[in-house]
């Protein structure tokens, strides 16, 4: 069982590293979509030995959410922004990529300083979270788009969704259904906010919006 | 209990009111109903927060919402900002309606969103559960992310976009941060109600793993630190502040600022708790707080836009109270009355500035010329709030400085009292260099066309005015005590004698 | 015991032209064509080898030396590499090394002849192959290294003897190597073995100025490389059915690098080239399993 676990979690990090590497927005939300589902179906193998009603709950609300109703918001954006793809990021696709690598080390190293205790077969888990952490950050700081920076918030909040799924059971149910239900906001708020922009600029890069300085 | 359903009502009336707003049928209602939604909120509070000193904490919703000492105090400074900021908002969209700048649609939109902001912020200041505050100031993000646009323009869109991405992206640091602390709140075995409960936490804090509890603090400070605009992750708000109304621009700096540095302020006694009180939390606050003050004192040197420069000057200020809590002991005391005084004062800067920029129709200081001749109620206010930020004698912010200086120079720290008060010396001068061409210069105006005033609005100057100038001379004792146990709450009651000793 | 150790490289000398007839096959089908006989480079070899060689003034002995050098390397590649269950001829440990390097070897005096003739031309074409080259070998060697760490062997035969695909680590190392193998042997989408004088072409481009027994050489070693890697992959999949069933186990390798010449083919087939910028991306997306394979059999 550990071994499914650990598939999972390694086509999480396999996610990130298309996310990173991929220059189509459409296929970039595909994939985030499929992280979404992934995410959800990791939540009921992460408690497996004990599947409370409140489990079920929290998986079905992230599997919908993550895994369609944000890629969903995403493409009816791209619809009414008529967006371009993401055209020259500040850095390459397989510069990208290898940052990715780079940020997995790097994950690697912070999983083991944090002294979180973790079941048996999980050892991968906040490995592979924080890379997810660390691309979401990647993609809101090196690319340009405004649907990929928001995209990249969607991969950030997957993430801290997954070390949350693991290391914290005790949570009411309440207040994790709150911070779902807040990060889905806040992507239809990034959502309006593009469509504004779009209306204003008549395109999407966040490098051109620089007339406030100083 | 009667205090018990005030708590409810200050919550709830702000929230459900808000919903109301969008269905009034003028912009004027509309903007009618906020303010009365306000003042009926600030009468409850007030219920809550007088029984809060005289009989304790209160706590509702089965110990998830809960008012003490210190949240009781800060909510005390919402109620103010918002109460003066509301008639403030009545005026300064009054006169955009008669110059046909405002829809209806913008005014529901704008008092909606206005009350749900209030609501969010007070859901913040009242929520025991850690868990709910996270959720609280996400709320407020997203909620005032459409105030700062409600009038759409590039810039604004500009401004929106950084504030919610980069907020956004605070949070979720501050969402981690959390997360570790429930992780280690594990050692202590709670049921899935209790694990996140501050009371429970700050009870136990010696029990907690200080490794998870170090990382924990270090994603919740840089991530509140965002929202509070900390250096050097205050990047989103000279925009936000510049492109938004001025009401709004008064409630960020005069509270939403205030809202971030309480949640940091709630974990600190958790953390050195936890970390065996050895002050390393305190060591980063100042780090923080001193790097702020740099920041703001390097930034202001070249402004060109007047409320930008007030929005540095929030950085400065927001630096300077978390220097102070740094300090600890008296330092916090000096803190939490700082807050007060900047609340106090950048409000009714801020609404200065906008009812001078409408009158000028420019905020830009260059053109900025003899507005004490131009509205003299106005110049007034903006002239001396200006010098009461910046720390001029009479007025409370140069007590709260002084005393965070004192408490800097009783810990031997020289070298942060020489940080401070450099940075301090540069922001007097330039700020000295804007503000007085600002009041005095230009060509006497052969006809001053007389700007249009509401009655009351002499009201707004004067009433934060002189309540600066009171607190700067005297402190009356039910403020001592009130600060004093909220400071009690944060860290320490180490070294208040003098303090008290020091008040005139 | 002699018989085993050598079966790979009987298998490996007799068949290995065969591959691209199925490949060829293969792509004529899906194209509704008959297609060459399936011996059509046995054919082309045995002809070139009687014909006399033309070389020009310009060149030097190294234009002489590339395709019998290349063809030695490979066969000594070729000879490290063992039937799944058995021990190759040359194995030692950390004959991983020597594989690869074989490999690199071949590759440097094809670059080397190429750059011989002064063609600007085949210059160009020795370029993009260093180039991609240089991109393709961390994964080759990463994809190997994971591997040998996972069996705790640096010995390729005791490598391939050990190791059946169980963990999903193999899983991206197998698919490394399988872009890995499609890029060095010039097939699409990194390369279109059949267009002659295009200007995107790599490999096809360095060995225009070879004729007769030369070209032969370098057809054959093609043709043999095809098969090393083709072999080294196959071993990784096929579970181990110990060392006394020689004969099943010639023929399952023998059935699989038919499998895998039909699956080129496919792919041959199905897919289009991609375009010159984008070849170094999806090495670079090789490189990047190959190494996360690494970091994660590291721990």
């Amino acid at each position: 069982m550990g071994s499914v676990l650990e598939t999972t979690m390694m086509l999480l990090i396999l996610s990130d590293m298309a996310l990173l590497g991929l220059s189509r927005l459409r296929t970039c939300i595909a994939v985030a979509s499929f992280q979404g589902m992934l995410l959800g179906v990791f939540t009921l193998l992460a408690h497996e030995q004990a599947l409370t009603p409140r489990i079920f709950l929290i998986a079905a609300v992230s599997f919908i959410l993550k895994g369609f109703v944000f890629p969903q918001l995403l493409r009816r954006s791209i619809r009414e922004a008529s967006a371009q793809n993401e055209m020259d990021p500040y850095v390459g696709y397989s510069m990208s990529v290898m940052a990715g690598m780079a940020m997995f080390g790097a994950a690697l190293w912070l999983g083991e300083q944090l002294p979180l205790t973790l079941a048996a077969g999980m050892h991968l888990v906040i490995p592979a979270a924080l890379t997810t952490v660390l691309t979401g950050l990647f993609l809101i700081i090196a690319r340009k788009n405004a649907l990929s920076q928001c995209l990249g918030f969607i991969i950030l909040e997957n993430g801290i969704y997954a070390i949350g799924i693991v290391s914290v059971v005790e949570i009411s149910v309440l207040v994790e259904i709150g911070i779902l239900l807040d990060a889905a906001v806040a992507v239809v708020v990034m959502g309006v906010a593009i469509f504004h922009i779009n209306r204003q600029f008549d395109h999407l890069d966040t490098d051109q919006l620089d007339s406030l300085k100083g | 209990m009667y205090y018990e359903s005030a708590l409810w009502l200050s919550l709830l009336i702000p929230f459900v009111l808000g919903f109301a707003c969008n269905i009034l049928p003028s912009a004027r209602t509309a903007l009618g109903a906020m303010c009365c939604c306000v003042f009926g909120t600030a009468i409850a509070g007030c219920i809550a927060i007088v029984a809060v000193f005289q009989h304790g904490t209160i706590f509702i919703a089965s110990n998830w919402l809960f008012l003490d000492g210190l949240s009781a105090y800060h909510y005390g400074i919402l109620l103010v900002v918002f109460c003066l900021s509301s008639v403030y908002a009545w005026a300064y969209f009054g006169e955009e309606l008669r110059k046909g700048h405002f829809t209806r649609k913008q005014a529901r939109l704008f008092a909606g969103l206005w009350c749900e902001a209030c609501a969010a912020m007070t859901l913040v200041l009242f929520s025991n559960n850690l868990g709910i505050m996270w959720v609280g100031i996400e709320a407020t993000t997203l909620i005032t992310a459409f105030l700062i646009c409600i009038h759409v323009s590039r810039q604004s869109m500009e401004a929106m976009w950084k504030y919610i991405v980069i907020c956004s992206v605070g949070m979720a640091f501050a969402f981690m941060g959390t997360l570790l602390i429930a992780v280690s709140a594990k050692a202590l075995e709670l049921g899935p109600h209790d694990s996140l409960l501050w009371t429970v936490l700050y009870d136990n804090a010696g029990r907690l793993d200080p490794k998870l509890i170090k990382a924990a603090f270090i994603f919740l400070l840089v991530g509140y630190g965002t929202k509070a605009g900390l250096a050097p992750m205050h990047n989103w708000l000279p925009d936000a502040h510049m492109q938004a109304p001025s009401p709004v621009s008064a409630i960020f700096s005069g509270f939403l600022l205030s809202t971030a540095m309480y949640c940091i302020m709630r974990y600190m006694p958790v953390i050195e708790g936890a970390t065996g009180s050895i002050g390393w939390c305190q060591r980063l606050m100042t780090g923080f707080g001193l790097f702020s003050i740099a920041v703001a004192a390097v930034f202001i040197v070249s402004q060109k836009n007047l409320k930008r420069f007030l929005a540095y000057s929030s950085i400065e200020h927001i630096g300077i109270i978390s220097l102070g809590l740094g300090l600890g002991g008296l330092g916090v005391f000096a803190a939490l009355f700082h807050t007060l005084n900047h609340s106090l004062c950048k409000t009714l800067s801020f609404f200065a500035a906008g009812r001078m920029g409408q009158i000028l129709g420019t905020y830009d200081i260059r053109d900025m010329k003899g507005a004490l001749r131009r509205s003299p109620v106005w110049g007034t206010g903006l002239f001396l709030s200006i010098l009461a930020l910046i720390g001029a004698a009479p007025f409370s912010l140069f007590m709260s400085e002084f005393l965070i200086l004192k408490a800097a120079i009783d810990k031997q720290a020289f070298v942060i009292a020489f940080v401070f008060l450099l940075g301090l010396g540069i922001v007097f001068i330039c700020a000295l260099g804007y503000i007085l061409p600002l009041s005095w210069g230009g060509p006497p105006l052969k006809k001053a066309a007389p700007a249009h005033l509401f009655q009351y609005e002499s009201f707004l100057v004067y009433i934060p005015l002189t309540a600066l100038l009171i607190l700067g001379l005297w402190m009356p004792a039910p403020l001592q005590a009130v600060l004093q146990k909220a400071a009690e709450i944060i860290g320490g009651a180490a070294a208040y004698a003098p303090a008290i000793g020091l008040m005139p | 015991m002699q018989t085993e150790a050598y079966m790979n490289l009987f298998l490996g000398l007799a068949f290995a032209p065969l591959l691209g007839g199925i490949i060829n096959r293969i792509k004529a089908a899906f194209a509704g064509r008959t297609g060459q006989p399936l011996l059509q480079q046995y054919y082309d070899m045995y002809k070139n080898i009687r014909k006399g060689a033309v070389y020009s003034r310009t060149t030097s002995w190294l234009f002489r030396a590339g395709p019998i050098v290349g063809l030695a390397s490979v066969l000594i590649a070729l000879a490290l590499v063992p039937v799944n269950g058995s021990t190759a001829p040359l194995a030692f440990t950390g004959d991983l090394i020597l594989f690869a390097y074989a490999l690199g070897l071949m590759r440097f005096f094809t670059v080397l002849a190429a750059l011989d003739t002064g063609s600007s031309f085949e210059g160009m074409g020795a370029s993009r192959e260093v180039f991609f080259s240089a991109l393709a070998e961390p994964a080759l060697l990463l994809g190997l290294a994971t591997v040998a760490r996972r069996a705790g062997t640096l010995s390729l035969s005791e490598l391939l003897a050990a190791t059946s695909v169980t963990s999903p680590e193999l899983v991206l190392v197998l698919a490394a190597l399988g872009i890995v193998f499609l890029c060095e042997n010039a097939r699409i989408p990194f390369d279109d073995p059949n267009t002659h004088l295009e200007l995107t072409m790599i490999h096809e481009v360095m060995v225009l100025d070879h004729s007769g027994p030369d070209f032969a050489f370098i057809q054959y070693g093609a043709a043999l490389k095809v098969w090393v890697l083709g072999s080294v992959i196959v071993g990784l999949i096929l579970p181990v059915a110990g060392g006394k069933f020689l004969l099943l186990n010639s023929a399952a390798l023998l059935g699989c690098m038919f499998m895998l010449a039909v699956i080129v083919g496919i792919i041959e087939s199905t897919m289009a080239r991609l375009r010159l910028l984008r070849v170094p991306q999806l090495l670079v997306a090789a490189g990047a399993l190959s190494l996360f394979a690494f970091i994660l059999s590291m721990r």
